[in-house]
């Protein structure tokens, strides 16, 4: 798989977005206090970015700050991509 | 099917005998029956191997389910209690944390997991339970209901406030300031082990709050009860493959008016209805465990979609099944009596009916343009 890179990350997950929930959202936009994403739709968003980056959200990393925007999920996304799985809390 | 599932199965068949029913007229489980299915991992078999589980898949692990929902919904509780602590310690937990307890739950320890309140049943944003830092240790204050397995568990995963977020801290049963009173005579899977848990300034190390804690609470909660869902999905499937199973069998051998049951239309519509149930809520259940096995993340929805279809087709099927077996059936411990009260308590925990409506309906509307 190619590197994943900030633009294709926010791609990645503005696509999902738009399938999921047929809004086009700005990558900084707080998903949650727009009322656009609830409890269950944040659950299919960590299903969905551990299926697609292959990786694990699990302990800590799931503080509602990590899936408040699009940009902050993708730092959540990279940080992980770069950190070896046996390291990970 | 995997093989421990073939094994499974036969074991637990041996383990149950004939006692279901006694189970549910004492309500009560004997420890050693419970134990001895932990200790080989049966209770929460998805727990990977490096932590001494089955590492079974959620396709195969829901086919066990079924089958001991079909033996006892009570034992098949203790599944989805036991199954949801495990789950909730490998998602919510640190790699200390899962090192830690996963080995016991897969070891004969028994657990529980307590999320709802006398005021905050399906609100989970009214929970009052709170786990307070104190240097390197937590206090837990708060009052649980209607905990399943509570009775018999060495220790409780409880969902409280941390701060203005959440937390779940695993709580030994025996800490000072844990006191622990069983729900006296519940409607349904009366041998679950329901009780009342109270917690009163309970002071903990603070590597009992899974993953640091400060989680939203209603991500944590949902996270948790995915499991939850799915395993009483599957445990409904069981329900319904014992009600089809005594009411077949009733109406092929019970004669009325000259023939058996089976013969009259009317009694065979219930057969035909009580088939078609067992069959869409086995093949919602199969597709949301798909899900989980691709790791999809249609597998909330599918999840939710197979709890609703699951219990409500129950409670129809068991209905339907005392109603085919009448005097035969209508005796507090038959199979299908069991079964008429279990389901109707499926539609009220995880997620009540009308909760999983709600999801389902938005979900439909986020769907549509």
């Amino acid at each position: 798989m190619v590197q994943p890179t900030l633009d294709s990350v926010h791609r990645r997950i503005r696509g999902f977005l738009e399938e999921r929930i047929k809004t086009d959202v700005a990558v900084d936009k707080d998903l949650f206090a727009s009322g656009l994403v609830n409890s269950m739709f944040a659950m299919e968003l960590v299903v969905y970015l551990e299926q697609a980056y292959g990786i694990a959200i699990v302990g800590e990393d799931l503080k509602l700050d990590n899936f408040r925007t699009v940009e902050q999920m993708t730092s959540l996304v990279l940080r992980l991509l770069d950190t070896p799985v046996a390291d990970r809390g | 099917m995997a093989e421990w599932r073939a094994d499974a199965c036969e074991g637990v068949t041996q383990l149950v005998g004939d006692q279901a029913p006694a189970w549910d007229l004492a309500g009560v489980l004997p420890t050693e029956t419970l134990r001895a299915l932990g200790k080989q991992g049966l209770l929460c078999a998805e727990v990977p191997v490096e932590y001494g589980g089955i590492g079974a898949d959620s396709s195969d692990n829901g086919a066990f389910t079924a089958h001991v929902g079909s033996l006892c919904s009570s034992l098949r509780s203790v599944m989805t209690s036991q199954g949801m602590a495990a789950w909730t310690i490998r998602r919510l937990g640190d790699a200390r944390q899962r090192q830690e307890y996963l080995p016991r739950l897969t070891g004969g320890e028994l657990a529980a997991v307590a999320f709802s309140e006398r005021d905050a049943g399906s609100d989970v944003t009214a929970m009052a339970t709170e786990i307070r830092a104190d240097g390197d240790t937590v206090v837990v204050d708060g009052r649980k209901a209607w905990t399943t397995v509570a009775r018999y568990a060495d220790s409780i995963v409880v969902f409280g406030r941390y701060g203005d977020a959440g937390a779940a801290v695993v709580v030994p049963a025996d800490a000072p300031g844990v006191t622990i009173r069983p729900v006296p005579n519940p409607s349904g899977c009366r041998a679950a082990g329901h009780a009342d848990v109270s917690l009163d300034a309970v002071r903990l190390p603070a590597s009992a709050v899974l993953g640091g804690g400060g989680q939203q609470l209603q991500l944590l909660v949902t996270t948790a009860l995915a499991y939850g869902r799915i395993s009483v999905a599957w445990g409904c499937v069981g329900i319904l493959r014992a009600c089809l199973s005594a009411a077949g069998s009733h109406a092929r051998t019970r004669r009325q008016f000259g023939r058996p049951l089976a013969e009259h239309q009317l009694v065979a519509r219930h057969l035909a209805e009580l088939m078609a149930a067992e069959q869409a809520a086995t093949r919602v259940c199969e597709h949301a465990s798909r899900c989980w096995d691709a790791g999809s993340p249609e597998m909330v929805i599918a999840t939710v979609l197979a709890k609703y279809v699951g219990s409500t087709e129950a409670a129809r099927g068991a209905a339907a099944a005392v109603q085919v077996l009448a005097s035969a059936g209508a005796q507090d411990g038959h199979v299908v009596a069991r079964a008429y009260r279990d389901a109707k308590l499926m539609e009220l925990i995880e997620g009540s009916t009308e909760i999983c409506q709600l999801i389902l309906a938005q979900h439909a509307v986020a769907q549509s343009r």
